[in-house]
């Protein structure tokens, strides 16, 4: 709030101040009082108005940092009316009061969405729980199946899998905490386990796989990074041209490890490289191909952030795509 | 033959994991009485506990701590859970591995046969193979026939030891390239067939020319 707003939103009782005391002095002259009588009340007169406004003006420019100080500091800023120490004007009370009475409306509809989103999420994980038992009899009995039936099932049933352990993720996202633990882990061990869940969509799609330097240890949460490096190698094995490859390689980044997956596919075109990790986002490929859910990389983006990983794709349309993951360092790591 | 205790509450995985296991050349011992587990583990006594940890009415982490004071066997916990705490939890209460569902059928025998190699019930496996008139060690890397050694690389050494495990049957392509991806080696098609010239070229200079048969569209026999 600055003076002159202040001035500006005073301007009219000011304006009723001036006006009545030019009235008073025409009332006082032409009932004979000499023009200098009433010149010496006006200067008499003139400053206690001002310090009048003064003062108004000083304490209500403190109230006004000491609300947005506790503004400021609030996590949840729609409890602000609850938090504000009593006014002593009667104005500002009355108004309070009002914010409160909405504030605690609100509080209401935001607990009962949070409420609804908790018990959604929570049957989404049950949910995924549930279907794994008869996948894993899916399994067993393809078994028993003649070999390239068994292998098209097989497939088929990662596939599904595969989208399961994307809904369960988008579930896990919303309260990371519950489930993320950070551990120092083999990145070896990481880069197997998730070709070995994407296996058969690997080797269908006709993959060779090259890993380079993996015998190293990052502090991650083995799952998550399983998950993110899972979603990685599905696009690749999805956006592939001939005879391709995906190279799965680690290199130290000054105290960080960086490991790099590229492919030789089809590229994204430059001008969607920018939306790639963007919720929904598929592009052209995802067009043309089919099967995209937009969901993979906006996924391994928001997970990233919990992992305190960082994430960046780079790609060139014919060529290929690279995706680098820059491991933390243990010391930098706030979470464990 | 190795006892497999099945500690499982769906009927289809339970009767399918029954059969696997039988095919496999265990014996399963498949539960359906889950109030009187450790009583039945006591008098059977497995070689191996399957448990999965999500029971009706029955905490599968209590039982397993019960189950480790009654029976030595080792314990694998198979569960649809797979949260890092819920594993932790699982190895810190006497669990020897932790499978979550949905697994594959080749990873669930694989840590089978590591629990029980673990727990001494069975042998270890060979550093040396013997067939059709080769030797393989798979120690050295080395190939021996007729009196004369070659050193293979290491995705020669696995195409070799997975037709000389399975010698005289055909192992197809796709066989072959899933025993590769099970050693890590995670080749496609075209560097399989790469490899089993080179592979040949070695057998020839053996004086082994056409030891590997190729039958057309089934894959190869040793």
């Amino acid at each position: 709030m600055t003076f002159g707003k202040f001035l500006s939103d005073r301007l009219g009782r000011i304006l009723l101040q001036l006006i009545c005391f030019a009235a008073a002095a025409l009332f006082l002259a032409s009932s004979g009082t000499q023009t200098g009588i009433i010149a010496i009340l006006f200067l008499v007169l003139l400053p206690v108005f001002l310090t009048v406004h003064i003062t108004d003006y000083l304490r209500l420019r403190s109230r006004m940092t000491e609300l947005e100080n506790i503004l400021e500091n609030l996590d949840k800023k729609y409890l602000f009316a609850e938090c504000v120490p009593a006014a002593d004007r009667l104005y500002e009370r009355c108004l309070f009061d009002l914010m409160r009475r909405a504030g605690r409306a609100m509080i209401g509809a935001v607990s009962d969405a949070e409420a609804a989103q908790r018990e959604y999420r929570e049957y989404v994980e049950s949910w995924v729980h549930e279907i794994k038992a008869p996948l894993t009899a899916a399994r067993l009995i393809c078994r028993q199946l003649d070999d390239s039936s068994r292998r098209k099932l097989d497939f088929e049933l990662a596939q599904i899998e595969a989208h399961i352990e994307r809904a369960l993720f988008y579930a896990r996202a919303e309260s990371p905490e519950r489930d993320c633990v950070i551990r120092q882990t083999g990145l070896s061990e990481i880069v197997s386990q998730a070709v070995e869940n994407h296996r058969s969509l690997l080797i269908q799609s006709g993959i060779r796989i090259e890993t380079r330097e993996l015998d190293r240890q990052v502090f991650t949460d083995k799952k998550w990074a399983v998950f993110i490096l899972g979603q990685l190698l599905q696009n690749s094995a999805r956006y592939r041209s001939g005879d391709p490859v995906i190279t799965i390689a680690a290199e130290s980044y000054g105290k960080q490890i960086r490991l790099t997956v590229r492919d030789n596919g089809i590229g994204i075109p430059a001008h969607e490289l920018p939306r790639v990790f963007d919720r929904g986002f598929t592009g052209t490929n995802g067009r043309t191909r089919g099967g995209a859910t937009g969901m993979g990389l906006y996924l391994c983006k928001r997970l990233s952030t919990f992992l305190d990983l960082d994430i960046s794709l780079t790609s060139q349309e014919g060529e290929g795509t690279c995706v680098t993951l820059l491991f933390p360092v243990r010391e930098n790591l706030t979470k464990t | 033959m190795q006892k497999i205790m099945i500690i499982e509450d769906d009927p289809a995985v339970r009767s399918e994991l029954t059969l696997l296991l039988d095919n496999e050349g265990y014996r399963p011992l498949p539960a359906t009485d889950f109030d009187t587990i450790t009583e039945q583990a006591a008098k059977e006594r497995p070689d191996l506990i399957l448990l999965d940890i999500g029971l009706p009415g029955r905490d599968g982490f209590m039982l397993c701590a019960a189950l480790r004071k009654t029976v030595p066997a080792p314990i694998i916990f198979i569960t649809s859970r797979d949260s890092g705490s819920d594993e932790v939890r699982a190895l810190s209460l006497g669990g020897d591995d932790y499978i979550t569902k949905p697994y594959s059928v080749p990873v669930l025998l694989a840590r089978i046969k590591s629990v029980l190699r673990r727990s001494g019930g069975a042998s270890e496996p060979a550093d040396a193979l013997d067939a059709a008139g080769l030797h393989l060690s798979l120690t050295k890397g080395t190939l021996t026939a007729q009196g004369q050694t070659v050193e293979l690389t290491r995705n020669e050494i696995q195409i070799l030891a997975c037709l000389m495990e399975h010698a005289g049957q055909i192992v197809s392509r796709a066989d072959l390239i899933d025993a590769l991806w099970d050693n890590q080696i995670y080749i496609d098609d075209n560097t399989l067939s790469v490899n089993m010239t080179r592979l040949r070229g070695k057998l020839t200079g053996l004086g082994l020319p056409d030891l590997i048969k190729t039958r057309r569209g089934m894959g190869y026999q040793l």
